[in-house]
This record gives C-alpha cells, sequence and structure tokens, in this order.
C-alpha cells in the first residue's frame, strides 16, 4: 500500500508544491555551504520540478465546472451562461 | 352597511343605518355603532388621503415575531403611530433605533379594532442617503469586530498557484465572465469550480453563505472569489449581511471577497483574507501570471547549473585548501625535528670522523707492534723453526729423537729434514 500511495503521491505533486519546492532548491543551492554531493542531487530534482512545471503550464483550455448540490462537480459551459 | 356609509358621515344623510337623521331637538338620536365609526373613518383616510412621505423622529420601536414593526414617528409636539408590516419591514438593513432621525412612506388609515389612527408605512429610510445602511453595516461591523473576526492576524494567505479556484457569484453576472477571462489569460492550466448563487434581492445572503460552505465541503478549492458586479449600496446588500460574514469567517480555504467597485467597502471585503476592488482584480490576485512564470522557469534549470558549478568550484578549492594546509602543517611539525635531526646527523658524522681518525692511528701502531711480534723477521735474522709434521715445535733435545723426520721453516721456506745424530751440550 506503501508503495502504491507514494507513487500516486510523486506524480501528483501540485504545480504549487513543484514551484515551491523549486524556489527552495535555488535557494540551496545558492547557497554557500551546499555540498557537492548534495547539489548533485538536487540539480537533478530542480530540473524534474522545472520539466514537470513546465508541462502543467503548457495548458492552454481553462477548467471551468459548476458545483452541483451532491457536492459533484460537471463541466460548464461559460457561452452558455 | 353601504359602502358609501362613511361619505356620508360628516355629510346630510338620507339613508341613514337606522332612522333619519333627527334634528337636535328630537328624543331619539341616531346612534351609530363604533365599527361603523372606525369604518368611516378608516374608508375617509383611505380614500382621500394619497400615500405621503412623513419627516420624524423615531419615538419607540418594537418588532413582534411574525416580524411587523410597530413604532411612532413623532416631532416636538406630536406624534403618530405607524406599523410597517413584515414584507417590508425585511428589506430593512436594521431596525432604527429610538430618537434617530427618519423619513418613512405609505398610507394613512385607522385600525378598527383599537380606534387607532396610523400610518401604514412601506419605506423608512434614515436621515442622509444612506442613513439606516451605514448604521446597520457598523453594527455588524463592530459585532464581528468585538469576535474578533475582523482581526489581521485573521487573515490567511492566498496560495501562490492555486490549481482549483473556487467563485461564488451569479452565474450569469458579469462578474464570473471578468474572472474566467482573467483565469484564462494569466492561468489557464487552473480549474474553477463555480457555485452559482443569487447575488442580490431577498435570501441572496444566505444563498451565497450556502455557496460558500458548499464550495469548502467540497473540498475542491485552493482558494475562493466570493463577488459580484458593482451596483448600489441596495443591490450589494447581501455582502453586508451576517450570513455571507460568518460563511466567509468559517471558510476553509482563503476567501478574496471581490464586490462592486473600489468605492464599496462591504462587511464581507472586511472579513476576507483579501479585499479585492472588483472580480477582474481577484482573478489577477489568486493566479500568478504565465508569462512571469514561464520566464522564471525558464531561468531555473541555468540558476540550478550554476548552483553546480559552484558547489563543484567549492569543493576543488577546498580540497586545494586543505592540501595546501596540510603541507603547511606537516612542514611545521617538521622543521625542528628537521632541524635536529640535521644537528644530530653532523654531531654523528664528526664523531665518526674521529673515531675512524683515532682508530686509523691504533691500527698503525698496532701493525707496527705486529711487524715486530712476527716470526717471519726473527727467521730473517737466521734463526729457523723445528716442527713435527702435525706442526708441534721442537724445542729441546731430547724432542728429538733419532730417526724423527720433521721441517724447519726459515725465511723464505721450509726444508723437510731428519735427526741423523744427537750432539748434546754442543754449545750452552
Amino acid at each position: 500500500m506503501t508503495d502504491a500511495t507514494s507513487d500516486q503521491g510523486a506524480s501528483e505533486v501540485t504545480l504549487e508544491g513543484r514551484l515551491a519546492r523549486l524556489e527552495e532548491i535555488l535557494a540551496r543551492m545558492e547557497a554557500e555551504d551546499v555540498a557537492l554531493e548534495e547539489a548533485l542531487k538536487l540539480f537533478e530534482e530542480g530540473v524534474s520540478h522545472v520539466r514537470q512545471a513546465e508541462r502543467v503550464l503548457s495548458e492552454t483550455e481553462l477548467r471551468v465546472e459548476e458545483l452541483l448540490a451532491s457536492g459533484e462537480t460537471k463541466p460548464m459551459d461559460i457561452d452558455d451562461a | 352597511m353601504t359602502d358609501d356609509l362613511s361619505l356620508d358621515l360628516f355629510g346630510e344623510s338620507q339613508d341613514g343605518p337606522e332612522s333619519e337623521p333627527p334634528p337636535v331637538q328630537e328624543p331619539e338620536p341616531k346612534v351609530w355603532s363604533v365599527s361603523q365609526v372606525n369604518r368611516a373613518v378608516r374608508g375617509l383616510l383611505e380614500d382621500n388621503v394619497e400615500p405621503l412621505w412623513v419627516g420624524g423622529e423615531i419615538g419607540s420601536w418594537t418588532r413582534s415575531r411574525a416580524g411587523h414593526c410597530y413604532f411612532s414617528l413623532k416631532d416636538e409636539k406630536a406624534q403618530l403611530k405607524a406599523v410597517m408590516f413584515g414584507r417590508d419591514a425585511q428589506r430593512l438593513p436594521t431596525d432604527p433605533d429610538e430618537g434617530s432621525k427618519v423619513r418613512v412612506f405609505g398610507d394613512l388609515t385607522l385600525y378598527e379594532a383599537r380606534g387607532d389612527y396610523q400610518m401604514v408605512v412601506r419605506r423608512l429610510e434614515g436621515e442622509g442617503a444612506e442613513g439606516l445602511w451605514r448604521i446597520a453595516f457598523e453594527k455588524l461591523r463592530a459585532k464581528l469586530e468585538t469576535e474578533g473576526l475582523l482581526a489581521p492576524e485573521r487573515k490567511r494567505p492566498i496560495p501562490r498557484f492555486p490549481a482549483c479556484v473556487g467563485v461564488v457569484t451569479s452565474p450569469t453576472g458579469a462578474a464570473l465572465r471578468d474572472i474566467i477571462s482573467v483565469l484564462e489569460r494569466r492561468a489557464p492550466w487552473t480549474r474553477v469550480v463555480l457555485s452559482g448563487s443569487r447575488v442580490q434581492g431577498e435570501g441572496a445572503s444566505t444563498e451565497i453563505a450556502e455557496a460558500i460552505r458548499a464550495l469548502c465541503a467540497s473540498g475542491q478549492p485552493d482558494v475562493i472569489i466570493v463577488g459580484r458586479g458593482g451596483g448600489s449600496l441596495e443591490d450589494l446588500w447581501a455582502f453586508n449581511e451576517e450570513p455571507v460574514a460568518r460563511a466567509i469567517a468559517d471558510a476553509t480555504v482563503p476567501v478574496v471577497s471581490a464586490v462592486g467597485h473600489e468605492v464599496d467597502v462591504t462587511i464581507a471585503d472586511l472579513v476576507a483574507d483579501v479585499r479585492a476592488p472588483t472580480p477582474s482584480a481577484a482573478a489577477e490576485t489568486v493566479v500568478p501570471d504565465r508569462a512571469v512564470l514561464v520566464t522564471q522557469l525558464r531561468a531555473a534549470p541555468e540558476r540550478l547549473g550554476r548552483g553546480l558549478r559552484q558547489a563543484n568550484e567549492r569543493k576543488r578549492e577546498r580540497v586545494a585548501g586543505m592540501l595546501a594546509s596540510l603541507a603547511r602543517s606537516v612542514e611545521r611539525r617538521l622543521g625542528p625535528a628537521r632541524q635536529a635531526l640535521d644537528l644530530r646527523t653532523a654531531g654523528i658524522e664528526r664523531r665518526m670522523r674521529g673515531l675512524a681518525e683515532r682508530r686509523g692511528s691504533a691500527l698503525s701502531a698496532m701493525s707496527g707492534r705486529l711487524e715486530a711480534l712476527s716470526p717471519l723477521a726473527t727467521l730473517g735474522r737466521g734463526y729457523s723453526v723445528a716442527r713435527t709434521s702435525e706442526g708441534r715445535v721442537l724445542r729441546e733435545v731430547q724432542d728429538f729423537e733419532p730417526g724423527l723426520r720433521f721441517t724447519l721453516r726459515v725465511s723464505d721456506g721450509t726444508i723437510a729434514a731428519d735427526t741423523h745424530e744427537i750432539l748434546e751440550d754442543e754449545t750452552p
């Protein structure tokens, strides 16, 4: 169970989480006291966050949904609204 | 009784309820019932007096459980009873305080059951354009402030990159379109969830509050925008009512209020975590600008690379520095030892040399003595040594037996010999 959830967790990091982590990594790497081994790890992690975030940012269509009484949502065509 | 009875009350009656109006002196006057009189007066008032505005001070004010308000209007000399029925009274932003100056609009009538003449008020306004609204606003504001709901430390920060934005507004209003168009331009990866609600009119505040609660309960949004486009103070009133304020205060995620245009501050604005002047501004507040974000992201790998190179450089410098300092430290430690060693080496050499010299002279002395002791030198002087074949030296006559073979060592060789004759004591 732990494997499945951690896998899912890794792929479903929010954009917010990614960018926040990226900033943290940049701040860390630009600090004076990072060991080379750590810097390498941070570099790899940072680059992967950049790639994933760019993929998210390449989305072009805003999704608009309507909250139903049931608590579920359904896509909403704003031009009809 | 006829409908036009009231018209005749003060005139010449032609067909009174019981008989002809009697002459003054007549013993049987015409007697009206109380109901008849009140009904007649009521008719007079209602039919002859147009709806009107009356200005005055609130004397006493009570609101019944059914929502009807009974009060009096007064000036220095007189007072007038008034009633405002529930349907009209519920539109009041608040009950006016006693003594406050108001103006009311309505009809004059008579409450037949009590014979009280009164005004049925349809509208009531505080003095000044926003009098009562202002009062209601201040009352609620004071109440929420006392509860601490307006405290700056309650304000939560807006998430910087929300994945999902909740919106509470009218599904058909301009506000929704404005919000969507800003989000589309700035952050099209965002998901928008609308929880529709009426934003003005009776019960709107309850609907807005419900919509906020439903969004929170859905667990979807990271931030909620609550708002509507601009309008009159009355149009915006729902956002000044307690249900909306409570729902915003209770929201599980930060709320951005976006009500009307900049000049109108509402209670919702005060309770919200962030106040935006318009729905468009609210949308800009909750999402980052894609262009800026993309630029930052593109710069990130370069920054990461630089960081890595620096870390590498730092490491190399550190190793070089460590080596240098190690060398220095070895040098420091070795210096005195080496000096001591040098001194000692010199001493040893000196001593060795001295020793060697001394040994050399002793050797030559010894070799002189050895020279002196050498039997060869004696042999050189003419002596010889007789020895048996086993090497035993034959020193005396008695060592020789007749026929004994022996060797004779002279200075430059050895001669084999044998005993021929013994000549005893030839020379002493």
